[in-house]
This record gives structure tokens, sequence and C-alpha cells, in this order.
């Protein structure tokens, strides 16, 4: 109470004196009081800045970015089963949503099927069942996929064929797959999903599955949407992850190179007629937006200043897409808290933000209950409206990168750059992505800064409203949760049995084998998976069939 | 799984079974957990993710005085309503059981009523959660 009521010294705030020892960003970046000119002598504007859609793209991707086009309001959404999911989306497309992106529950994103015993508690949660392609119908029923475009969001394990469902959906619509825009996220390399402990090891959410054939499946689906949906963004660098798990802003980018790098290489051994500029053109990313306000900007047009020397001194890219970096922001679920839930809808405020003047391409805002539920409709309303009054209210978007040539934030993406350039090396010199997961190196950095975070907020060094200061016993706002359907599972069990009842299983069991045999034989998934889908094989079918092949000591699954 | 020491080794030691339930594999707080837990100088066997059936019966095996149970999906009524259950059955509710990650308010006072001893949310300081199981774990008696 006492430091609460702290009176400021005014004496010494006259005298020079700081309110602290040293002043840092959020990864210990150390920060002075005043920048000039003279911290930024270096910086030279076409070398380090460049125009807006012009190497090296620091001032954004677009030459028009948001004069041209705002960034999309894509709100990570999926509840119960496919006719609330539906519901949900209409709702948010009439107040305004133009992106979709659909969160699987955790029974599918883990490959099963509700009529599975192990998935019995994790059917429904967190996300909508899409066990099959007749999910995919519902969920997108009376949508218009062909104008809006959807980031089918992914376990990194069923990428392939929860993809396949979509696209297999639309076709059958009647929109061509040459014309298809949309994006898959299932990065083998954020396996785990806020866990990086090493893709096979144990809580790697990969199900025993080797980063090999995780790999080998995230190329297949970069290859053949290449030729077969160019319009189609594969893959999404979810960098988010790892930061989530600990790691800090410099780090996450840092990392999201060396994970791109991972792929790129998979896809260019094979060999198989497709250069960089056929591929790597249609790479996004998907990063978080913190709150460490400046930092956060910076570490974006760092990120992708980063990306287009990566892309030009290691592969030779030429296409300007090769060589502009694409992204997301999911604003960070793990700065947003358990107590007085009310302050995050002021956090998501201030990173969204953040986001926008960091020249994402469309932005997820987490909703004031993220530390306790799935957004509620009243919550979900709030976060968009959170995006539009950004858009429409405070004119951010009249003019583009405005931070640019800011003192503090050019040195800052300076800085921030340098130090995720030597992250980048670190991996690689671990040996890469892969290796620098498997060994365990990657799960010691972000456990060490995860430590470092959790050791200064209980010295208070690191401020959480309402956490570790500003604590109320009471909360004065007590909003309604949202609460699965508690008759979900016995639901989804009817739907599948009638699913499974109602498709020709010969033709079924037919496509499977040919799944498995193209498995076997390391030919593109692709084909077969698209045949299996379009026969109401189910997620679980497939994933069986997978763990069956790639990582038989798990056998089903059981939790490795 | 983490064997830990011998039993000899770890007399007097609480030692504390740790898992994760289901498929939730939101863990960066059970790792923080396990470690400040360990630097308390309690005994940790950690056994990633699994179902209540295989963490009651590792809690046997290990003969735990605590078992420690993280949950970060909405998944946790019931795995709790199953765990405790199970405890029950296998009458092993002298281990204190205690849970963390997301539990909706509402729903604290139940998971108690339940058999859980506490309940600690997220961002509830480390030390919290080492000092409140030093305090109220049960003693094994000497043998």
């Amino acid at each position: 109470m006492e430091e609460q009521l702290a009176i400021p010294d005014m004496a010494a705030v006259k005298s020079g004196r700081e309110r602290k020892e040293s002043f840092t960003t959020t990864s210990g970046i150390p920060v002075q009081g005043v920048y000039t000119a003279d911290d930024i002598a270096d910086m030279d504007y076409s070398r380090d800045l460049g125009m807006p859609g012009k190497a090296p793209f620091t001032r954004g991707i677009f030459p028009t970015m948001y004069r041209g086009k705002l960034w999309s309001i894509r709100q990570f959404s999926g509840l119960d089963a496919a006719d609330s999911t539906n519901e949900r989306f209409k709702l948010l497309y009439q107040m305004g949503m133009t992106g979709f992106a659909v969160a699987p529950d955790n029974a599918c994103i883990m490959g099963y099927d509700p009529d599975m015993p192990e998935a019995a508690a994790e059917v429904g949660v967190d996300g909508v069942g899409m066990y099959s392609m007749k999910d995919m119908e519902e969920i997108f029923e009376g949508l218009p996929i062909d104008k809006i475009n959807v980031a089918v969001i992914q376990g990194i394990t069923t990428a392939c064929p929860h993809t396949a469902m979509y696209l297999a959906m639309a076709e059958k619509r009647g929109i061509s797959l040459k014309e298809l825009g949309g994006t898959t996220e299932g990065d083998p390399c954020s396996a785990g999903g806020c866990s990086v402990s090493g893709p096979s090891g144990p809580n790697s959410g990969s199900l025993g599955i080797p980063f090999s054939d995780l790999l080998r499946l995230c190329g297949d689906l970069v290859e053949w949407c290449a030729i077969n949906v160019p319009k189609w963004h594969p893959v999404s660098f979810t960098s988010y992850n790892y930061r989530e798990s600990g790691v800090n802003a410099y780090q996450e980018i840092g990392g999201m190179l060396s994970s791109a790098v991972a792929v790129i290489d998979e896809v260019l051994k094979r060999d198989r007629g497709l250069g960089v500029d056929d591929f790597v053109s249609q790479f996004t990313f998907h990063l978080a937006s913190h709150n460490d306000f400046f930092e956060e900007v910076a570490k974006m047009r760092a990120a992708r200043r980063m990306w287009y020397k990566l892309m030009g001194e290691k592969y030779g890219a030429k296409s300007p897409r090769a060589l502009s970096l694409r992204f997301h922001i999911h604003t960070s679920g793990s700065t947003l808290t358990y107590q007085q839930p009310l302050n995050n809808a002021i956090r998501v405020a201030y990173q969204t933000l953040a986001a926008a003047l960091g020249g994402a391409q469309s932005i997820h805002s987490c909703s004031y209950d993220e530390a306790l539920a799935i957004p509620s409709e009243d919550s979900v309303l709030l976060s968009m409206r959170t995006q539009q009054v950004l858009q429409d209210e405070t004119n951010i978007a009249n003019t583009i990168d405005p931070l640019a040539g800011s003192y503090f934030v050019e040195w800052l993406t300076t800085e921030v750059e340098k130090r995720a350039w030597e992250f980048y090396r670190e991996i690689e010199n671990h040996g890469g992505w892969v290796k620098a997961a498997d060994s365990g190196w990657l799960r010691e950095q972000t456990d060490r800064e995860a430590i470092k975070h959790e050791v200064e907020v209980r010295s208070g060094e690191k401020r959480i409203v309402g956490v570790n200061c500003y604590q109320m016993t009471e909360d004065f706002f007590k909003p309604s949760f949202f609460r699965r359907d508690p008759d979900i599972l016995e639901k989804q069990r009817a739907r599948i049995a009638q699913l499974k009842e109602g498709r020709d299983n010969g033709k079924v069991q037919e496509a499977l084998r040919e799944l498995a045999e193209a498995t076997k034989k390391g030919d593109n998934v692709m084909p077969s998976v698209m045949k299996a889908v379009r026969e109401y094989a189910t997620i679980g079918e497939i994933m069986d069939l997978w763990r069956g092949i790639l990582a038989p000591a798990s056998a089903r699954g059981r939790l490795v | 799984m983490d064997s830990g020491e011998s039993k000899a080794m770890s007399e007097g030691k609480i030692k504390v079974l740790t898992s994760k339930l289901g498929f939730d594999i939101h863990n960066r707080g059970i790792t923080l957990v396990n470690m400040a837990l360990r630097d308390a100088g309690m005994e940790v066997i950690f056994i990633g993710n699994q179902f209540p059936k295989q963490v009651v019966e590792a809690s046997i095996q290990e003969d735990v005085d605590v078992i420690g149970v993280s949950i970060l999906s909405s998944t946790y009524m019931e795995y709790i309503t199953e765990l405790t259950q199970l405890i029950r059955e296998n009458r092993v509710q002298d281990k204190m059981l205690v849970v963390g990650g997301i539990v909706l308010p509402d729903d604290v006072s139940h998971i108690k009523g339940m058999g859980v001893a506490e309940y600690f949310p997220p961002g509830t300081p480390l030390t919290v959660i080492s000092e409140y199981i030093a305090r109220n774990a049960p003693r094994r008696s000497a043998s």
C-alpha cells in the first residue's frame, strides 16, 4: 500500500535523479534517456529503410500499405460444433470482420475423432471440431470464402488433412483452386504449440512423429500448393508460439528466420523443379505483439529487413514477393491476466496499435477473457471494435510507417536486428533449427528467458497491473465467460457415426490405402490426402494411419 | 519419466508428482513450478502429459506425498472429476492434490469440494505455491 501511495520526490526529480537504476526494453535492451541524430548517424535511407514496397522493405511490404488496403481483422474463432462456429463467423462478418481464422478443438488438432476414447474430454475444447470435410462445409456455409480468405490454423501434424478438407470443400462449392486464397498455419518448427521441447520430445504435440517427417509433410503441402493452389499460403511460421513459451522479442524473429530456413531447405533438397521464387513467395509469418510498445514495432520492422537480406543473400531470391515478409499478428495471450480481466482490453489495444504501426497484414486482437476462456460474443466484439476504432477513428493509417525517422525507433530497429541475427547464427551454429530443438538447446534458451521474466515479476521490477501491484481482493468487473455446450461430446459422436454410415466406406478405405502407399514411398501425400477427404475420411483415420507409419512406437498417440 | 533419487536418499524430502492433463501442451507454467519446487528442496517427478488414470497410477508407484496437475485448457472439470474419483477409488486421498492453470472463479469452490486442496491461478508467485506445499503436504511417518 505504501508503495502505491508514493508521492514523487520532486526535489529529486529536479536534481535529475531518475526513477530507476536502468531502463531496459522487456528483452533487456538498455534504453537511453534521449536519442538524437548521433544515435542513427550510420543509417542510410535507401540501404536501411527504402520506400514501402521496395527493398529492404523495412517500411512495409506494399507501396500503399494501409492507404490501399487496411489490415484484415482476423479473429481466431471456433467453438462447440460446426453450426455454432458458423453462427459466430456470420455474426463477426456482419460486425465487420474482414478475414477468417478457424480454431480447431483439442481433439482434432491432435488428430482424434470424437468416437476415439482418448479424446472424450477434449471434444469441443477451446475450438471447433473439424473431423471431416463435412465440418468444413458447415463452418463456412453461407460465407464468402471466395472474397474473404480464411486462415486454417493447424496442429503441425494435421496441416495437410485439414487444409485438404478446406480446399476440397471450396472446390465443391465451385471455387477454382487456382483462384482460392487462404493460409495454412502448420509450422513444423513451432511443434508443441506453446512449448519448445524439441519436436520429437515429450510434450511436443507432435505425437512422437519425428521432425524429419513433420518437415516432409510440410514440404509436401508447400510443393503441392505451389503448383495446384498458387494463391494459397501453405505455411505460416509461427514465432508467436515460442515467444509465448518465453523467448524474447529478438529471439522470436531470429528463431523465425531459422525455422523458415529449415522448410526452405527441405523443399529445395527434393530437387523437383521448384526454386525459391516459386514457393517462398507464398510463405507467411505469424508473430506476437507484446507489451513493450516500441520494441514490438522495432521488431516487426527489423523482421522485414532481415527477411529481405536472408532471402537475397542466402538463396538469391529475386521475386519481390519472396523477399517480402508477409505477416499476421496475434496479440500476446501470455501477457493477459486472470486477475482483473477488464485490464486486458487495454493491453490488447496497445498491442494492436503496435501491430498496426509495425505494418502487419492481418491482426487478431485477443479478448479480455483470454486468460480464462475462449471469447464470448461480448468479448470478441470488443476485440473487433478495438481494431475498428484504430482503423476508422485514429487516422494512424493515413500515412505509411509513421514512426520511421524517429531517432529511438530507428536505433531500436537496428539493435533488435543485430541481436536477432546473433540468435539466428547461434541456432545455425547448432546445426539449424531441428538440431537446436532436438538437442534441447532451444528449450534451455526458452526456459532461461521464462525464468528471467518470472524473477523480474516476483521482485516487482516488472510490474503487472492487478497481479503484483494494484491487486484487488474482489474484482468489480464480473463478465460471464464462455462455457462449452455440455452435450457436445454426445452431439459430435452422433454426427460422426452418421457421417461414417452415410459415406462410401469402400472408397474411403481405398483412398486410405493409397495414402499409406504414398506416405511410405515418399511421394507427395497431398493428392491422396485430397482424395481421402473428398470421400469424407476423418482426421482421426488419417492421423491413425500416419501415427502407425511414422510413429509406431507411440501407436495410437498414447500421450508420448 | 523422471525417476528421481532412491527412497533412502529422499527420506524427509516432500515428494511431488506433477503432470499436465490431457492434450493441453501449454507447459511454460509447469516448467517453472517444477523448478521452484526443486529449488525449495522437494523431489519432483514430472510425468508430462497424461490422463487421470496414469497420474494416479504413477503417484502410487512413486509413493508421492503431493499430486500437482496443470491444466490450461477448459477441460479441468472433466479431468478433475475423474482424477478425484480415481483417487478415492484407490484410497489415496491422503496424498494432497493441488491444481494450477485455468479454473473459472465460479468453479473453484466446486473443485475444492471434490478434493482439491488448493488452486493456483495464473500469476500466482512461485513462492506461494512452494510455501503452501511445504506447509501443508502430508508428512510421511518415519518407517
